[in-house]
């Protein structure tokens, strides 16, 4: 190696080329994690599945029209999304606190936002792998087709909906940096209460107007009653038209984007104060 | 316990325990600590509030699918959704305390070397914690969902001595089977990295569907219905909804009367017992070989 290679500078790469490189960075090992290490398909998707499939037994029980079986296989696709935002986003910094990472982020010169994305980004893309797979089993297991009516307007309540939800996913993730081990309890509680209120398993506006609307500041909700509008344009109960939904939806995300940014400088400045952020139990 | 640092205290030597009592003490040590583990992270109120919220959920769930498709018609089959929603996070609990205390003593806390090395039954220690998962998780659920259904869902629940002296009889059966299928997901966690964090969760997943915990098992496919009667967890369900509910609730077996299904749980419950701790040490003994039983995986 050369003196001159030894005392020269790199040129330092301008901040969106810093930014791009740490969402790359942190979303690597979860896009190349699917393929590498397969035993999560049997925990995280056949498992799982069959849970989802208890419900659709529920359905056929009460022998409920065929759309209820649809109703439930959408439900735990959203189920996978769902669980990848409060276990892989909303606790994922109490994790890596917890494992004696988050130092290691915290000292990367990029900032804590970067990283965040490139999970979600990265989480994005193992929701969706598994949420297509519950899909397609779910699908094939009951004889159940879905055929949207509008995929433009599916496909931007899919975007807007994923958006918004892992906005939720980083401002969650902010409040669980300064907690300890209630933030493990956190996550449980966000479990069936959710499932319940957004309507996960049946249509939304059975909960009555006035909770729905309530239930509606987590996108899930929305999103799930629009897609359902989409897949049964006809036979469901709809809470608003598809556009007001969507156009909520936007809003939403819009709010929990800035919601997540706010939030978590002010942890993470709150957290270092207090020196809670290497207090993992 | 005091009395034996007492005696050692002196120079004394300590009376030899039987390995029963040895046992049972370290079953009351796993489960003081498990217990400390699930219950100090915070106040009572916010404790109790925290453990209802998902079992009512989940029966409300059940509750709202039943309107959804009966339009406010009630039926007797509201009754099997609540009795199942209720007793079901005892199995949750159980089976999640047990392998995630295995998990975070060797992932977070770093206690397996001292505690697997300890003079005391690995086993035993197990079974604690997992009780205290269930009185965690469980205990106070179970009231809760029953109580909502009776007061708010007007299910009528057969509530007297003879009908509680069932349920507990049954109880004691159902939670020996939560406990030997914990034993055997730690078998399985032993040799799992990350993914061990989601099994609990995923095989409570699976046995929902399997024993029928919220739908009659008639329902199911033929081969599904009997691989499900092979779990305790199955019987004890089912003893307990008939001793709860009215005749005219739905069964999951109809054609067996109160004693063959009690016969059954009892059945089930000594032979799963049997094959679970058998598989646990198989599992044991391989983890123990290829140098598995403190191997961290969260890096």
């Amino acid at each position: 190696m050369s003196a001159r290679t030894l005392t020269e500078v790199p040129p330092r790469p301008g901040p969106y080329v810093r930014l791009l490189r740490a969402v790359h960075g942190r979303a690597y090992p979860r896009v190349i994690g699917v393929g590498r290490d397969k035993t999560w398909t049997f925990y995280e998707i056949l498992l799982p599945l069959l849970g989802t499939f208890a419900f659709v037994y529920v359905y056929r029980a009460l022998h409920a029209p065929e759309r209820f079986v649809g109703y439930v296989i959408m439900g735990g696709a959203t189920t996978a999304v769902w669980l990848n935002v409060m276990f892989m986003m909303a606790s994922q910094l109490w994790w890596e606190k917890k494992d004696g990472n988050l130092e290691l982020h915290m000292m990367a010169p990029c900032g804590l936002l970067p990283i965040l994305l490139g999970m979600s980004a990265g989480g994005i893309f193992m929701a969706t792998v598994r949420a297509t797979s519950v899909v397609v089993l779910g699908s094939l297991v009951f004889h159940v087709s879905f055929a949207p009516t509008q995929i433009p307007a599916f496909i931007l309540v899919f975007v807007v909906a994923l958006v918004g939800l892992y906005a939720l996913g980083v401002a969650l993730s902010s409040l669980f940096l300064v907690w300890g081990r209630e933030a493990w309890h956190t996550t449980q509680i966000f479990m069936e209460p959710v499932y319940l209120v957004s309507g996960f398993y049946f249509p939304v506006r059975v909960l009555g107007l006035a909770t729905s609307a309530v239930a509606s500041l987590i996108p899930l909700t929305l999103s799930l009653d629009a897609i359902r509008q989409l897949l049964y344009p006809h036979e469901h109960p709809k809470l608003l038209g598809v556009w007001t939904e969507i156009g909520i939806l936007a809003v939403l995300a819009v709010v929990l984007v800035w919601a997540a940014r706010t939030l978590l400088m002010r942890m993470e400045r709150r957290a270092r104060a207090d020196g809670t952020l290497a207090q993992g139990y | 316990m005091a009395t034996d640092m007492k005696v050692l205290a002196t120079g004394t030597s300590v009376a030899p325990r039987s390995r029963l009592r040895t046992f049972v003490d370290t079953a009351r040590g796993g489960f003081w600590l498990g217990w400390k583990i699930e219950s100090n992270w915070t106040d009572a109120f916010r404790f109790l509030t925290y453990q209802i919220a998902r079992p009512v959920g989940g029966a409300l769930i059940l509750v709202f699918m039943y309107y959804a498709v009966a339009r406010g018609n009630r039926g007797p089959v509201l009754g099997f959704f609540v009795v199942g929603t209720a007793f079901w996070p005892l199995v949750l609990g159980g089976v999640q305390a047990t392998v995630r205390g295995v998990l975070e003593d060797r992932e977070a806390f770093r206690m397996i070397r001292p505690i697997y090395t300890s003079p005391i039954s690995y086993r035993a220690y197990l079974l604690g914690r997992s009780l205290a998962g269930q009185a965690a998780w469980g205990s106070a659920a179970v009231f809760v969902t029953l109580a909502v259904g009776v007061i708010f869902l007007h299910i009528h629940l057969t509530i007297t001595a003879a009908s509680v002296a069932l349920v507990l009889a049954a109880t004691v059966f159902g939670v020996a089977g939560i406990l030997a299928i914990g034993l055997l997901c730690v078998g399985a966690a032993f040799s799992t990295t990350h993914d061990a964090w989601q099994m609990p969760e995923a095989i409570g997943a699976a046995l929902f569907l399997i024993c029928g915990a919220i739908f009659p098992l008639t329902v199911l496919p033929a081969a599904l219905r009997g691989f499900g009667a092979a779990f305790p967890l199955t019987w004890w369900l089912e003893a307990v909804r008939r001793v709860l509910l009215p005749s005219n609730a739905p069964r999951s077996f109809p054609s067996f009367g109160m004693p063959a299904v009690f016969g059954m749980l009892v059945l089930t419950t000594i032979g799963g017992a049997f094959v679970c701790a058998g598989l646990f040490s198989l599992a044991e003994r391989r983890a123990r070989r290829l140098g598995k039983l403190d191997r961290e995986t969260a890096f």
